[in-house]
This record gives structure tokens, C-alpha cells and sequence, in this order.
């Protein structure tokens, strides 16, 4: 019980942050990734790098940051559990390029709760929310909010997700657009008990309550697949496709990431 | 050995010796903390069954619960039509109905009597219930070896499905009770010093084995599955998987305020334990936690010989593999004995009078407690090592392990072999052997 009250003030400052806090940013593709409910376990680690190209990019901005064709970004991100409903994560943002080579980008903190099992819901619920900088060579926004509301519910081979996310800007050009909108998604569907494919869908609508024109939202649609190959690795690749000017046309994406335990754990724990 | 089995309008009281009625319950297993579900007699565990080898007795059973139902008499030799399952012929009893069970009790031991319907997805049924009571069958001649003893019920409350690292899902709980209660809310074990206790326990559970130790004291195990076992001996902790019964003596030597409780830190977290309080003495009840989880079967069997070769003497052998098929991250896995789900599972014939050894190749990645109806079985080999003098008529086999046991076919009529994960019974981890 005391971890259940603990578990909904975390919800409640969350969702109050949320509304009075949160700022509009625009968001580069260093970490795509629809978010499942689940959490990393109390006494493990889970070290991700997330690897995207973009093959075909803006070739010209007007807003100051670099163009993304041709852009490598490697991010890594490292979560640890806390215990067996949050864990908190953090990440390091790089870009590779020609002509201006390895760069540092900025770095996150993410934070998030989930509903645990023994509150027997019909589908799994967390949330997270992520704050961070980023160099404004790479994103006009430089101190950016989001707060991600996840569900997900798997049944038989299938797999949905929802990310309706919302963001803030808390430095940038965007700081007086409020609040923006971009949702994420997932299908998937269990081919074996090893492999699964699907789609991934990201969006970027705008502000919430006055979207912009579509040729200026960001809409990429990722065909996706995942590899369970064990509990220790978590193995995702994709490639996306942008249907907006606004939007990359082309990325390549791929997450490889590696679950480490800590401390003893004895057959009796 | 005399059976009947009788579907009545009512049940009368002068007519039966024992009556169980199975309705809705609410278990209040600590302060102010209930769990809705199906009882026997308004209480959890039900009554405790005390029967006599070889007197005949009368059961009569009434249904208020609002669905079939079916009491099984587990480890009780009984014709298939009252032993209490459909797949046998046991016919259900429809809600708001009554069947009479009459029958000569056998063999002696301590047994138990429980639900055995399908839950699916619904989690608070069949096992998950908490339908389950204790039964024992006196021997003829008791030899009474101990000064008190002690009925004990573990139970796992509050399933839900969750994603495992085999892939499919598997049951996890919100508590765990003995008797009904988490640990220091029932009432304790009151014990003296000096005495000889004699604890029978059986795993109630749906699905989860349970590892037991009482602090400060040794477990001298005499009887699995309610059959004495060839070579007593004292250990520090037990394993029960779902379905097994264990029956031990401790010498009360040690006096104090201890607990007897799961040995895994996280289910002793969830309410697993009991109180064992000494005549005389009070204070914080103690637990001494183990180390690893130790446990053997072999520890029990005939002292060690030469054993001839298996599978010699006029034993017929009949191989079942046990495998499961991926139905998706979010559903159970179909089990299969011989690459076959039940009702597709092959109706194996046995010859009455003949004796067989069943070849059990667990190639899945889960342990199978694994139970015949109507018989007792003797372990043979288990893990490469012949054995003899075990006998249980329930089974752990352990992911990727081989076991072998054997039995004679000597009770005519169908006979259902399981899984007793309620989970794996219900997709399809079922045969019937079919002895004429």
C-alpha cells in the first residue's frame, strides 16, 4: 500500500508538471524508440546504443543547425532500475558527419514510473518524462521538457503501443509556442518465439491546441523488427520513411542493447 | 474396494459422514486485507477429511458456487467415475446442485482433496481458487509415533500473467499465505518443548513450487506424497512443488519464537510463513535465513545398491515428451505430450496387471509437477541415477531433465495424467491412459 501512494503522488507531480511546466521543442532523431510500459528491474542496468543515419536529409537549414543528410547519430543510453515499478535513464547525444566530425550534442535524464503488476490492470501504463540540453548546432530548442504518457498491451502475437507525448521548450526559438504534440506507436506481431516485425509509428504535430500545416509536422512511419534472442539483449532495427518536407526522408535505425545485473543474486532473492 | 457415486436433489446430513458445500468466500488474510473467492465450508483451508483405511465413507458435495464444479480426491484410489475428473467421466455437479461420493478409503496417507476445472484466463478459478482441503486416510494400525501434529496449506493469492524470459507468459502473485494467512497473522503453532511434532504439508498452489524451512530446527522427512519414504532423514528446508505433500517430524529441542516459513526472500515478502511459539515463550518470532535452495529427492530413496539396469522384467516403457509450441509474448504457451495437446493427446491402453515405466523428456524450458490419477508411482531414475523405494503420485520434472517411474496398471478405466501447473493443464498438458 505504501508503495502504491508513493507510486500516485509520483503520477500526480507528473501530470501537475506537466501542465504548468511543460515547453515546446523540436526533436532530432538521435533516440527512436516507442517506449513499452515495462521497466528496467531493481539491481540491473540496461546500456542501449541507438545508431541512426539518415541517408536522406535537409541538405540546408534556415534555423542555424546543421543539416541532417548524411548525419550519424549514436546515442547511448543507460537506465537503472530502481525497484520493480521506476528506473531512471539517462543519455548521451553525439552526431558523426563529414566535415564536422565527432561532436558532443547534449544529454538527458528520464525518469519513470509504471503501474505495477499487482494492481492488476488491463493494460500496461507507465510514464516518463525527460529533460536535457542540447548544442544548438543540432537543435534550435536547447533545454527542451517531454512527457510521455505509455501503454502498451500485448495479446497472443500481438503487440500495440501508444506514446502520446507532449513536449515543452524551455530555450529556444520554440519557448512561447507551448505545449507540442508528438505521439508514437507501435504494431507488432510475434513471428516466432525469437523474431517479431512491425511498424513504428513517430509524429510531430505542433502545438496542441493549433497543429501546424501538415508539410511542416514531422510523420515518419518505421517498418521494424525486434529480436528476443535473450533476456540479457534487447535487439531493434528498422527503416523509416518521412512523408513530410519537414521530415527526414530516409533513416536507418538500430538499437542494441545489453541488460547487466548487480550485486548478488542468490537463488534465494 | 466399494465406490458409488449418486447425483441427488439434496443432500441428507444423516446420511453422508462428512458434507462439503463449495460457495463464494471472503479470506481476510492479514488485518483487514480479503481475497474474494470459492471455498469449501465457508473456510480456507477446507475441512480436514479424516478417513479410515478400509471403512467405507460417504461424501456428499453441494455447489452454491454459480459454476460446475468438481472435487477431485487427490491420491486416493477410486473407480473414474467418482475420482473427480470430467476427462475420467466424473460428472460435474451443476450449481446449485449435489453429487454423494461413497467409497473405501486407500491407501493410507496423507492426501487432499481440491477443484479441478479449467481457469484459462480467469485467475481466480479452478486452483487459483481456494478450493483445496486436507484429507487423510488412517492405516489400519497407527503407529502413532509423535505428540501432536499439524495440518499446513501453502497458497499463492492474486495471479497475474506476466512476461517471462522463456518468452510467453507465467503466473506471479500479490501474496502468499500457510493456511490461509500471511505470516503473523494466523495463529501460531503452539509447540513444547520436548515434544515430537509431525507436520503435513501439501502446495496448494496453482503454479508455484514452494521451498519451506522453520528456523532453528531440522525437517526429518518420513513420507512423500503421504507414502513413507525408505530413508527417513532430517534436512535444513523442503520443496513442494504444486501438488506435493510432505510429512515431517521435528523434535521440539530448541524453544523460543520461530518462524516456519518460504525460504525465497520475495515470497517470504508476500506473507508466506507461520509462527511456531514454544510453550512458555514470547518475543519477536526468529527466522534464520538460508543460504541456497537444497533439496534432492534421492536423499529419500533405498540406501544405496547396485540396481540392475531399468527397464528389465517383463516392464513395458512408453516415452512421453513434453514440449511446448509459441503462441505470441502475450499468450500461454500450448503444451503437448508427445507433440499433441489434449483432447488430441493419444488414449494410451494399458493391460491391467502389467507393469509399465513411464519416460518422462521434459525438452521444455519450465519444470512440470507431473500427476497420475487413481495410482501411486515408484521413481526409478531421475537425472541419470537409478532409484528405487519412492513413491509419490506426483512428480517435479525439471526443465530439460529426463525421469522415469513406474506402476502397475491395476484399477480398470480411464486414468488422466497432468501437468499440475493449472496454466499448462489448461492449454492442453493432459492424457488418459485407458487400463482394460
Amino acid at each position: 500500500m505504501r508503495n502504491q501512494r508513493k507510486l500516485l503522488y509520483l503520477l500526480a507531480l507528473f501530470a501537475l508538471l506537466g501542465v504548468t511546466e511543460l515547453r515546446a521543442r523540436a526533436q532530432g532523431n538521435y533516440e527512436i524508440q516507442v517506449y513499452g510500459s515495462d521497466t528496467v528491474a531493481p539491481k540491473s542496468t540496461m546500456v542501449e546504443l541507438h545508431s541512426n543515419f539518415t541517408p536522406e536529409g535537409s541538405k540546408k537549414t534556415d534555423d542555424g543547425t546543421y543539416p541532417t543528410n548524411h548525419q550519424l547519430h549514436e546515442t547511448l543510453e543507460i537506465t537503472q532500475g530502481i525497484n520493480s515499478w521506476s528506473e531512471v535513464g539517462f543519455y548521451l547525444f553525439t552526431s558523426w558527419q563529414d566535415g564536422h566530425g565527432v561532436q558532443w550534442v547534449g544529454d538527458h535524464i528520464r525518469p519513470r514510473v509504471r503501474v505495477p503488476d499487482s494492481w492488476h490492470w488491463p493494460v500496461g501504463v507507465s510514464l516518463s518524462t525527460e529533460v536535457g540540453y542540447q548544442r544548438s548546432q543540432y537543435s534550435p530548442d536547447t533545454w527542451t521538457w517531454e512527457i510521455r504518457p505509455i501503454v502498451d498491451k500485448s495479446i497472443g502475437r500481438w503487440y500495440f503501443a501508444v506514446n502520446p507525448a507532449l513536449e515543452r521548450t524551455w530555450h529556444g526559438p520554440d519557448t512561447n509556442q507551448g505545449v507540442g504534440f508528438a505521439p508514437a506507436a507501435k504494431i507488432g506481431y510475434d513471428f516466432t518465439r525469437k523474431v517479431s516485425g512491425g511498424f513504428e509509428y513517430y509524429g510531430n504535430f505542433g502545438r496542441v491546441w493549433s497543429f501546424s500545416a501538415l508539410h511542416d509536422q514531422q510523420q515518419q512511419i518505421f517498418a521494424v523488427t525486434d529480436l528476443n534472442v535473450s533476456p540479457k539483449w534487447e535487439l531493434n532495427f528498422g527503416v523509416g520513411l518521412g512523408s513530410t518536407a519537414a521530415t527526414d526522408h530516409v533513416i536507418l535505425k538500430a538499437i542494441v542493447g545489453r541488460r547487466f545485473n548487480w550485486g548478488k543474486h542468490s537463488t534465494i532473492d | 474396494m466399494a465406490s458409488a457415486l449418486e447425483t441427488l436433489p439434496a443432500i441428507s446430513e444423516t446420511t453422508s459422514d462428512y458434507s462439503l458445500t463449495i460457495a463464494p468466500y471472503s479470506l481476510e488474510i492479514s488485518p483487514r486485507r480479503f481475497i474474494k473467492t470459492v471455498a469449501y465450508n465457508g473456510q480456507i483451508p477446507g475441512p480436514l477429511l479424516r478417513l479410515k483405511e478400509g471403512v467405507p465413507v460417504t461424501i456428499a458435495v453441494t455447489n452454491h458456487s454459480g459454476d460446475d464444479e468438481i472435487v477431485h480426491w487427490h491420491g486416493l484410489f477410486l473407480p473414474p467415475e467418482i475420482d473427480g475428473a470430467m476427462e475420467e467421466g466424473t460428472p460435474h455437479i451443476a450449481s446449485d446442485s449435489s453429487a454423494s461420493y461413497t467409497f473405501t478409503p486407500a491407501p493410507a496417507g496423507f492426501r487432499w482433496y481440491h477443484t479441478h476445472t479449467f481457469a484459462g484466463r480467469d485467475l481466480r478459478k479452478g486452483l487459483y481458487s481456494g478450493q483445496y482441503g486436507f484429507l487423510m486416510v488412517e492405516p489400519r494400525d497407527n503407529p502413532a509415533r509423535y505428540d501432536q501434529e499439524f495440518f499446513l496449506a501453502l497458497h499463492d493469492w492474486g495471479a497475474s500473467m506476466v512476461a517471462s524470459d522463456d518468452g510467453s507468459v507465467s503466473a506471479v502473485y500479490d501474496s502468499s499465505t500457510i493456511n490461509g494467512k500471511t505470516l503473523g497473522f494466523g495463529e501460531p503453532l503452539r509447540v513444547k518443548q520436548g515434544q515430537r511434532v509431525m507436520l503435513h504439508i501439501v502446495n496448494t498452489s496453482a503454479t508455484e513450487p514452494h521451498w519451506l524451512a522453520m528456523a532453528g530446527h531440522q525437517l526429518r522427512v518420513i513420507a512423500l506424497d503421504g507414502n513413507p519414504v525408505p530413508a527417513p532423514r532430517a534436512v535444513s528446508m523442503l520443496r513442494l512443488s504444486p501438488a506435493e505433500r510432505i510429512c515431517v517430524e521435528v523434535e521440539m529441542n530448541n524453544p523460543g519464537v520461530w518462524v516456519l516459513g518460504e525460504v525465497r526472500k520475495h515470497i517470504m515478502a508476500t506473507g508466506m510463513g507461520i509462527v511456531v511459539e514454544y510453550g512458555g515463550r514470547t518475543g519477536k518470532p526468529v527466522w534464520q535465513q538460508p543460504q541456497s535452495l537444497d533439496w534432492d529427492y534421492l536423499w529419500f530413496a533405498s540406501p544405496a545398491r547396485q540396481e540392475k539396469p531399468s527397464g528389465s522384467l517383463n516392464v513395458t516403457t512408453i516415452p512421453l515428451t513434453f514440449e511446448s509450441k509459441f503462441l505470441g509474448h502475450g499468450a500461454m504457451d500450448r503444451w503437448m505430450i508427445n507433440g499433441r495437446s489434449f483432447p488430441e493427446t493419444e488414449t494410451v491402453a494399458l493391460r491391467e496387471g502389467q507393469r509399465y515405466r513411464l519416460i518422462f523428456r521434459n525438452k521444455s524450458m519450465d519444470d512440470h509437477p507431473v500427476h497420475l490419477h487413481r495410482h501411486t508411482f515408484e521413481l526409478r531414475r531421475l537425472a541419470g541415477k537409478e532409484t528405487r523405494g519412492i513413491l509419490k503420485d506426483t512428480l517435479l520434472v525439471s526443465a530439460g531433465t529426463e525421469a522415469e517411474v513406474e506402476f502397475t496398471a491395476d484399477r480398470p478405466g480411464l486414468s488422466l495424467f497432468h501437468c499440475h501447473q493449472q496454466d499448462h493443464m489448461d492449454m492442453g498438458f493432459m492424457m488418459l491412459f485407458q487400463c482394460s
